[in-house]
């Protein structure tokens, strides 16, 4: 499933590769498979160690600039390294927040001394990040932010709700969307701040999701602060900073994020031909339509690649979200039709779901979170077809 | 052929070309039987364009340009539907090239001098398997029925595929010999003529090479750069109609229930339009990827084209479905791209079982 690549890439390749397989031995061995999307509850301490040991060997932010302690990694190699990643079975990151969404936008947005202060700790993997943007009352529509931060002394004082927020009980700190202008509506008005998140005000409450398991959160700000200095942007600038973070995707990983579709599509497949359900009609073409929608997925993520310097990237990232959330989402249907009424019983305790039921359950977040499919059909149909609001 | 430049230059002037001859409205209010095939505009394309031998390689008088190149030329008649043989005269001679034979050699040099235009024909009537036979002076003879073979009764040359002692093989059949007859057929699509080909006995060229499954999978490419170029214009144009129409006050582009189809007729698209490039490069490069991504291809972008011409007749309203508008057509040509040369079920089962599933 490579891409074509130079022979300088494939040094790379070969130098990630080898470097993944002697990591992940030894104490990390358990880490093989372990955390993601559906799996973030896992092994939470030995991932925080793994990120440490990451950040160490210089794997975390490679697409950075090397004067910002990154690699300066070509888009390719960024490609490159999510692939050996995941082909790898490397564990889900705990510090991605911090590495791609935080990192990028201080680099853009930061001040000399936010990115001195911050940088680092993303890099060795040693601070841990979370994203303060939904709300109850702010899912789709996210410019309905009412988190309040009030100016007191050198510094902000926040109270409101967070919501849906991955990792919030390891992250040390959060970028949060507040509003800093009680008077200004919608877009007006937000400052985006970082947030301590081991303080007294700041309280983080587990959701029980479908599965059966928790690995999104409610964060509670009860007169939280966090000083001045950490003010993104200027007052009143947070819509555009936290837009230009969404600005940031290259689809870098999205061939990485193939390769583990790939091993779950593969595991369906043996499934489907150990329980004879193969010979059935139906399935043995629903499974070919997977194969098939991953390979267009694949040619849609070369040719995105390869165009990416003239493309709208977020644009494209839309069209990539809804096709790849429906195939998974497809594929959770077409897991537990596989396994048939063996699929209904949970394999263990209580409710331990079987990979299959957790991947029918869990992939029917993917068309709800980071902007829902119908958010994505709207951005779409008005920004790229240009059909009027 | 081969920088952006070029590349760029090549299909503006294809598109002048095509903008200034090929007028829609001359070609799509020719009432049945008159519609399918604009012979005039075949012939002034080949003399100012040269289009019968884009990929005929400049040592027999082509032009020479890579299959990918081809493909952009090929775009601009498919956009615009262009009823002609334009794609079995790529596909075959995209076909020849890679033939290593006398009879091979002289057909690429006589379309590149004569303009000869082409036809594939590879589906056989029910029962009636075509069959060739060396006659006793050494010479092909095959007989036979094709059926549905497009444009089959107007071009020069026939490849015909047709099995030796069982073995699939193709061959050149020259239209005007005796023993093909060729019977005009009413066809559901006004963008193509069809024919059923009946072989009794006739003369053919063993066009030996890399075989009926490369001749296939040629064809399934191009059928999926066809599929996806009309399915482009169809959505283009219907993006375009919904942001003037007007009812209830407000153009119905603005309506989300409307909005939200046309956003997925974007993404089906650009998955198709990302697969065909893919095989255009696949094709091109001759590789052994090419046997699963050509089916594959052919498959989804005859799909998604459907997908995308059965929405803009449903979002036209009613005009859309007058014979006077121009969204049956892709309707049509769409229906047709599906069952050409296999059908969508038939290249999935392909594909699933070189996939090993």
């Amino acid at each position: 499933m490579d891409a074509p690549h130079a022979a300088v890439d494939e040094t790379f390749r070969a130098e990630i590769r080898a470097w993944l397989a002697r990591g992940l031995t030894g104490e990390f061995a358990p880490l093989i498979g372990a955390g993601g999307p559906g799996r973030e509850h896992e092994l939470i301490d030995l991932r925080a160690a793994w990120e440490r040991t990451l950040g160490a060997a210089g794997w975390i932010g490679i697409g950075w600039p090397v004067a910002a302690g990154g690699r300066g990694a070509s888009l390719a190699q960024q490609v490159i390294f999510h692939e050996e990643y995941a082909r790898a079975g490397a564990p889900g990151r705990l510090g991605h927040m911090g590495e791609q969404l935080l990192g990028p936008t201080l680099l853009a947005f930061g001040t000399a001394e936010q990115q001195k202060r911050f940088l680092p700790g993303i890099l060795s993997g040693t601070e841990l990040w979370c994203q303060g943007y939904s709300e109850p009352g702010a899912g789709s529509d996210l410019a309905g932010v009412r988190t309040r931060a009030e100016r007191s002394g050198d510094g902000y004082v926040l109270n409101g709700q967070k919501v849906w927020t991955s990792l919030a009980h390891v992250a040390d700190w959060c970028f949060v969307l507040a509003r800093t202008d009680p008077g200004a509506e919608r877009h007006h008005g937000l400052s985006y701040l970082l947030v301590p998140m081991r303080q007294t005000g700041v309280q983080v409450r587990p959701i029980v999701q479908i599965t059966g398991t928790s690995e999104f959160n409610e964060v509670f700000f009860d007169d939280a602060r966090t000083g001045s200095e950490n003010l993104v942007g200027g007052e009143g600038a947070g819509w555009r900073v936290a837009m230009g973070t969404l600005g940031f995707e290259r689809g870098v990983s999205t061939l990485g994020q193939q390769i583990g579709f790939e091993r779950e599509l593969n595991t369906v497949i043996d499934t489907a031909r150990a329980n004879g359900s193969l010979q059935d009609p139906d399935i043995h073409s629903r499974i070919v339509q997977a194969w098939i929608g991953l390979k267009v997925m694949r040619y849609t993520a070369v040719r995105t690649l390869a165009s990416s310097a003239d493309g709208v990237p977020g644009l494209e990232a839309s069209i990539s979200k809804l096709q790849w959330a429906n195939w998974h989402r497809d594929l959770g249907e077409l897991a537990i039709d596989v396994a048939g009424p063996e699929g209904l019983v949970a394999v263990g305790g209580a409710y331990e779901l079987s990979d299959a039921q957790t991947l029918f359950l869990f992939s029917r977040s993917d068309t709800i979170y980071g902007g829902s499919n119908e958010v994505q059909r709207n951005i779409i149909a008005e920004r790229l077809l240009g059909l009027p609001r | 052929m081969s920088s952006l430049d070029e590349q760029r230059e090549m299909r503006r002037t294809v598109a002048e070309f095509l903008d200034r001859q090929a007028d829609p409205a001359r070609l799509r209010t020719l009432p049945p039987p008159a519609d399918g095939f604009d012979g005039e505009l075949w012939r002034r394309a080949v003399v100012e364009l040269g289009v019968g031998a884009l990929v005929v390689p400049e040592s027999a008088g082509g032009l020479g340009l890579t299959f990918a190149d081809g493909a952009l030329v090929l775009t601009e008649f498919s956009r615009r539907l262009v009823p002609g043989p334009l794609l079995d005269t790529m596909v075959a001679t995209a076909f020849l090239s890679q033939v290593d034979t006398p009879s091979g050699a002289a057909l690429l040099r006589r379309t590149a001098l004569e303009g000869l235009s082409f036809a594939i024909a590879t589906e056989e009537v029910a029962g009636a398997v075509g069959t060739g036979r060396v006659t006793e002076t050494g010479a092909w003879q095959l007989s036979g029925r094709k059926r549905s073979v497009v444009h089959g009764a107007e071009v020069d040359v026939l490849l015909v595929t047709a099995r030796v002692d069982g073995v699939p093989a193709v061959f050149a059949v020259d239209g005007a010999a005796p023993g093909v007859s060729r019977i005009p057929r009413a066809g559901l699509d006004h963008t193509r003529r069809y024919a059923e080909v009946v072989l009794d006995g006739a003369p053919a060229d063993l066009v030996d090479g890399p075989g009926p499954g490369r001749l296939l999978d040629l064809m399934w490419v191009a059928l999926a750069v066809d599929s996806v170029a009309a399915a482009r214009q169809c959505l283009e144009q219907t993006v375009a109609y919904l942001k003037v129409r007007q009812q209830f006050g407000r153009p119905i582009g603005s309506f989300q229930a409307i909005k939200h189809r046309c956003a997925d007729m974007a993404v089906t698209l650009a998955g198709a339009e990302a697969t065909a490039q893919y095989a255009v490069q696949a094709a091109q490069g001759g590789g052994e990827e090419l046997s699963v991504v050509a089916p594959l291809a052919k498959s989804v972008c005859a799909d998604a084209f459907m997908v995308v011409a059965a929405e803009a007749v449903q979002l036209h309203g009613g005009i859309g479905f007058t014979f006077e508008h121009e969204a049956h057509l892709y309707l049509k040509h769409a229906k047709a791209n599906q069952q050409l040369h296999g059908s969508g079920a038939q290249l999935r089962r392909e594909v699933g079982r070189l996939a090993g599933i």
